[in-house]
């Protein structure tokens, strides 16, 4: 059941799944060095704006991915099953950014960064993934 | 074009939950200005304005099922997930801003700000690719 061979993907989610491969690999070797860098080389201007962009880039590219699947799987059945499991993991993680928020203004929680966002948001996605491949055997 | 019934079920959820987000964020700025709240009811008072807005992004979901037309249906489709690539594209950049310590940090529900205004960005790349967009 959980043994997914390659002929189980579509060509557009083997594509999916490459492409994310690969941008993960590049987030994993730029952010120690960009991190080292701001943390020990004291660099001014645009410079650090310019590190903290480029960090970012493989992120915005694995979103980028997704919207690529989504208009590359031809199998309608796939598509509105990602469709399905962004939705709910775009409500569950702007619900909880928007409770998280009034806590932060009203001053009983502390800031965090942004980025926990997007995070919550794949977290959510794996997780829903998950439970509807338990439930009824198709993620 | 005229608004069919799942928008106009939408378009008053909507300002109905507007007005109750008003109203509690009103309650909940008074009561926080005038430290009435402490312990667990003070989170309880800080998360009320959160759940009509809560409610709208579920209105938005809501209004994805009811709808019976299935290209409008697609329009508003492509619309949030716009909305979603844009929220969480400026959410990352803007966090690691923050974490190279050049921009502050904001509240969270600013992202949620983002992604309304990603339905906008959405609406302006269905209208110039697609020649139309949901008018809700």
């Amino acid at each position: 059941m959980f043994a997914a061979k390659q002929s189980d993907f579509t060509p557009a989610q083997r594509a999916h799944v490459r492409r994310t491969l690969w941008l993960l690999l590049v987030y994993a070797v730029i952010l120690p060095p960009l991190v080292w860098i701001r943390a020990n080389i004291p660099v001014a201007g645009y410079i650090p704006v310019l590190m903290a962009i480029v960090a970012s880039l493989p992120v915005l590219g694995i979103f980028a991915s997704w919207g690529r699947y989504l208009s590359d799987e031809r199998d309608e059945y796939h598509q509105s099953l990602t469709l399905r499991r962004n939705a709910v993991a775009t409500n569950a993680t702007m619900g909880a950014a928007v409770a998280w928020g009034f806590l932060q203004a009203f001053g009983v929680m502390p800031l965090i960064e942004t980025y926990w966002v997007p995070f919550v948001w794949v977290v959510i996605q794996g997780l829903f993934g998950c439970l509807t491949l338990f439930s009824r055997g198709e993620a | 074009m005229l608004p069919n019934p799942a928008m106009k079920r939408y378009n008053s959820r909507m300002v109905r939950l507007w007005l109750v987000y008003a109203a509690f964020l009103l309650v909940a700025i008074y009561m926080f200005k005038h430290q009435l709240l402490s312990g667990p009811v003070a989170y309880g008072v800080a998360v009320l304005p959160a759940i009509p807005i809560i409610l709208v992004f579920a209105t938005v979901g809501r209004y994805l099922i009811e709808e019976s037309d299935e290209y409008l249906r697609m329009l508003m489709v492509r619309q949030t997930l716009w909305a979603s690539g844009f929220a969480l594209s400026l959410a990352t950049i803007w966090g690691f801003l923050e974490s190279f310590d050049l921009v502050d940090h904001v509240d969270a529900y600013y992202i949620a700000i983002v992604w309304f205004l990603g339905l906008g960005v959405g609406a302006v790349i269905n209208r110039l690719t697609l020649g139309s967009t949901v008018k809700c």
